[in-house]
């Protein structure tokens, strides 16, 4: 590849980031520590000074660190068993875990409500087996609200954890544990000291993104009525920002807490032992278990499984249910709230809104990507794997905190104002910010597409008078194009599903996109729970579909998430 | 059969060409000349596939000029060039079938429908796989690959074709017939070929002439023949065929001819660089190929004795190490009819003064 355009697309790529990445997100820093007369630390001292903030702070390190220790103890074991040994219905079990991923948590923290509620499913199953007084039920969320809301993220992020460490463990190199065997290390030693100090890398990058994820989460805390986090503060702040200085502190603290565990676990721990080693090529060498051990792994899959899909049947039950209410399953089913909700106002242009923003926002990541990736891979360019490392950095920098700033600088005179299209329509802003921070994923399915193919494959195109242009169209494109697919689906999804900026740059109802219609629906008297529920079994259905599709294409389910 | 003045000329001029801190082409000339069927010699890492890609366009020399005839190409883009190249990997696109993979070319350069259908059969005929035009590439051998590649280039019908190590792949049999093919296929065709290869019996017997390459820079252009016979340097001699080595130092020359003092007598030996005049008392050294070494056969001069160290036996000659004042030389003999067993018997080394190479030290 020829210099200039390498340097052509670095140049705009950086450029892009600079102003719709790094500018808003630096914009809340600098805000946040400037006062009337120039640098202050005053908000910070206000934020720590005020009891309500501390706690909210300190619910969110909570929440981040025992849902990601959750999501590991859940991961972890799941990953190592689907490693080292096949057991009956691997292949099926395998994929049902990753059942979390098809519903954004917050949907699934109403499923869950219905079942754990004072008058949900679980105290009705418990009266009814005669544990429990009905007239003096348990309140399970209220006596633990902060333990459900743990759970529910929990139990939503392990599949991301569990798919980096099954990528970190299948990329070692058998041989690497056959030779510790071959030379009498028996299999725990093994584990912990060829295996575990192996996968660490994996382990951890996946663990961060999971903690960064757990420790902005907006949506769940919101479902369960719990304010005391900092990113509900955050929410909550946003009507008067212009007076208000403290969610500016607060966004400030939740992104220097994120990028600092983002890089610890990039730059300190998370550096590969293994460097350059070449890809492994001998066989897995997975142990076939037979009768109760196999049983027993199977079963460990399937109950995580059904733990994992307990919101899933939750809001299942409730877009189906004509009434459900202190009773274990609901007394009558109904088809009524699907129909309904094709008539709500707010329901089918989400749904249109949706697939607009998301659509339009993935084919930005494609483009960016594809560029960034080309570079990447087959420019010899020094920077480029500095130009690598930019455009993962939207996994460390919370969607709370880019929406933040995104709402910050499209205020009246600010100068991203001019995204904001006729009638406040948020458009613009929703497709940058969707396609910023799906970028990572485009990113890298195309790279590992463009590093599986030879270059010696566009060489030959260009020898035999292929155009450049003409070469990415008839040989690299299709060589690479399930790996973009498979990406593509995935940015698509996620887009479609997304929380922190969907609920906060979308502002008129007929803009809303779908996670937006949900959580209004939710707080609409009458059935409006009913009516979210459907719509959530709908991006569910969807989901699902789109997820299959992307594992068919990418081939391997875990490198498309690997950090 | 194409005509003399379709053919054109390849030039390359002080080409420079730098990875990081090492230099991997050092200021490097040649030229091929229309029609020639050239080859880059020389070991991993001396220049040759680099040299190949800049003729190709695929890297951009630091400086220095590439020409096709009259035209500078040094900035051209590799698609303007009219330049194919076959590739060590053959680079068949999985994504399209045979047929395809050789249209593909055509199709760029917008050759209508009817035509491209006739051409790509008479390639496939030229490499002798008629028919397999529909089949996809993972159903083809390595050797019917190697020839697809080989179509894919020449039904484009380039000004040259560039080939980077095109046999490297195949196993010793099918590389034997696939070289007299290649030459075959070039010759037919008229085409001006550079090909780069490590391989020296392939450069031998395939060659029009040949560069040696060492460390980015030329050790040797010529004829094969006058590259094995008439090494300019120790460095070719040795990397073209098997020799013997022997330091010593000069102390008589006379018409092209030197006797130089070594540690097993005197040798006589052949000037083969007309650039260099050797004078008595100078240090030099000689190439004596282990074919030009022949036992007992006394003649008085040009001798050295020794005894056989080891020897092993390989049907069609017999390969001995015999220990000399002058280190341990190799020695082959064709046909043996009597073999030497190692030894403390004494033996006589005897070779004429042509087969001798006179080389700087």
């Amino acid at each position: 590849m020829k210099r200039g355009p390498a340097i052509l697309i670095t140049i705009l790529v950086c450029a892009f980031f600079a102003v719709f990445f790094v500018y808003p997100a630096g914009m809340v820093v600098k805000q946040a520590f400037e006062g009337p007369d120039g640098f202050t630390l005053e908000f910070f001292r206000a934020v720590f000074e005020n009891p309500i903030y501390r706690e909210g702070i300190a619910n969110s390190f909570l929440l981040g660190i025992s849902a990601t220790l959750l999501a590991t103890c859940i991961a972890f074991p799941l990953a190592l068993i689907g490693h080292r040994y096949d057991f009956p219905g691997k292949p099926a079990l395998g994929v049902m875990v990753l059942a979390p991923m098809i519903l954004p948590p917050f949907v699934g923290a109403v499923g869950v409500k219905q079942i754990l509620g004072v008058n949900g499913a679980l105290n009705a199953a418990l009266a009814k087996l005669g544990m429990m007084d009905a007239a003096h039920p348990f309140d399970w969320l209220a006596e633990g609200r902060m333990a459900g809301i743990v759970l529910m993220i929990g139990l939503n992020l392990y599949p991301i954890l569990y798919m980096n460490i099954a990528a970190a463990l299948s990329n070692l190199d058998p041989a690497m544990e056959q030779a510790a065997e071959n030379l009498g290390c028996p299999p725990w030693k093994r584990f912990f000291r060829i295996t575990l100090p192996l996968a660490m890398p994996g382990v951890f990058a996946g663990a961060s993104i999971v903690f960064i994820w757990a420790f902005t989460e907006l949506g769940v805390p919101l479902v369960f009525d719990f304010s005391r986090t900092a990113s509900v503060q955050i929410f909550d702040g946003l009507k008067g920002l212009d007076k208000n200085p403290i969610p500016y502190a607060l966004t400030a603290i939740l992104l220097i807490v994120a990028a600092t565990v983002f890089s610890l676990s990039k730059f300190v721990i998370g550096r590969s032992p293994l460097g350059t080693a070449p890809r492994p090529k001998g066989r897995a060498n997975a142990k076939r278990l037979r009768g109760m051990k196999g049983l027993l792994c199977s079963f460990a899959f399937l109950g995580v499984f059904l733990l994992a899909s307990i919101p899933h049947v939750g809001v299942l039950f409730l877009s189906t249910a004509e009434r459900w209410y202190g009773t274990v399953v609901p007394d009558e089913f109904t088809m009524r709230h699907y129909t309904e909700a094709l008539g709500n106002g707010l329901v089918v242009p989400s749904i249109q809104n949706s697939l607009m923003y998301a659509g339009c926002a993935t084919l930005l990541a494609l483009l960016v990507g594809l560029g960034v990736a080309w570079v990447v891979v087959r420019s010899d360019l020094k920077v480029r794997g500095i130009l690598d490392a930019v455009v993962m950095l939207p996994l460390a920098v919370p969607g709370l905190v880019m929406a933040f700033g995104y709402l910050a600088l499209s205020q009246e005179g600010k100068p991203f104002h001019f995204l904001v299209g006729a009638g406040g329509s948020p458009f613009l802003l929703l497709v940058l910010a969707y396609g910023t921070r799906r970028l990572p994923y485009i990113v890298r399915s195309a790279v590992a597409g463009l590093q599986q193919s030879n270059p010696a494959l566009e060489e030959a195109a260009r020898s035999l008078g292929a155009t450049p242009v003409r070469t990415l169209r008839r040989v690299a494109l299709p060589l690479i194009g399930a790996n973009l697919a498979a990406g593509s689906i995935l940015a698509f999804a996620f887009a479609m599903l997304e929380v922190s900026d969907s609920l906060i740059l979308a502002q008129q109802e007929q803009h809303y996109p779908i996670t937006k219609a949900i959580y209004t629906l939710l707080s609409t008297l009458g059935n409006g729970t009913e009516l979210a529920a459907a719509l959530g079994v709908w991006s569910m259905v969807f989901l699902s579909t789109a997820i299959m599709g992307a594992a068919i294409l990418g081939g391997k389910r875990g490198g498309l998430f690997k950090v | 059969m194409a005509e003399e003045d379709d053919m054109e000329s390849i030039r390359a001029d002080t080409i420079v060409k730098t990875f990081g801190s090492v230099r991997a082409l050092d200021g490097i000339t040649v030229t091929v000349d229309p029609g020639e069927l050239f080859f880059l010699l020389g070991a991993s890492g001396c220049g040759k596939t680099t040299l190949l890609r800049c003729i190709a366009g695929l890297e951009t020399p630091d400086s220095g000029t590439v020409s096709f005839g009259e035209r500078d190409v040094t900035r051209m883009p590799p698609h303007k060039r009219e330049a194919a190249m076959v590739f060590q990997s053959y680079a068949l696109w999985p994504h399209l079938t045979v047929g395809q993979n050789i249209a593909f070319g055509l199709e760029e350069r917008k050759v209508s429908k009817a035509e491209i259908k006739q051409r790509v059969a008479e390639a496939l005929e030229m490499v002798q796989l008629p028919g397999f035009g529909e089949r996809s590439i993972d159903q083809m051998s390595g050797g019917q690959q190697q020839r697809v590649s080989l179509a894919r280039a020449l039904v484009v019908k380039p000004k040259c074709l560039l080939l980077d190590e095109p046999l490297s792949n195949l196993d010793a049999q099918l590389r034997v017939e696939m070289r007299g093919e290649i030459r075959r296929i070039v010759k037919e065709n008229g085409l001006t070929a550079v090909y780069v290869t490590h391989d020296q019996e392939e450069a031998l017997a395939m060659a029009d002439r040949m560069a040696v390459l060492t460390r980015g820079t030329i050790g040797q252009v010529d004829t094969p023949e006058n590259v094995y016979r008439n090494p300019l340097s120790a460095y070719v001699a040795k990397f073209i065929g098997e020799t013997n080595i022997v330091p010593g130092e000069i102390v008589e020359v006379r018409s092209g001819f030197a006797m130089l003092k070594t540690d097993a007598g005197p040798l006589v030996g052949r000037v083969t660089d007309p650039e260099w005049n050797p004078q008595p008392g100078e240090q030099a050294r000689l190439s004596i190929r282990p074919e030009a070494w022949r036992l007992h056969k006394s003649s008085g001069d040009n001798e050295v004795v020794g005894r056989i160290a080891e020897r092993a036996y390989l049907g069609q000659r017999i390969q001995y190490w015999i220990e000399t004042a002058a280190g341990r030389q190799q020695v082959v003999e064709m046909n043996p009819h009597i073999i030497h067993e190692p030894g403390e018997e004494q033996i006589v080394l005897h070779a004429r003064h042509d087969d001798v190479v006179v080389l700087k030290p």
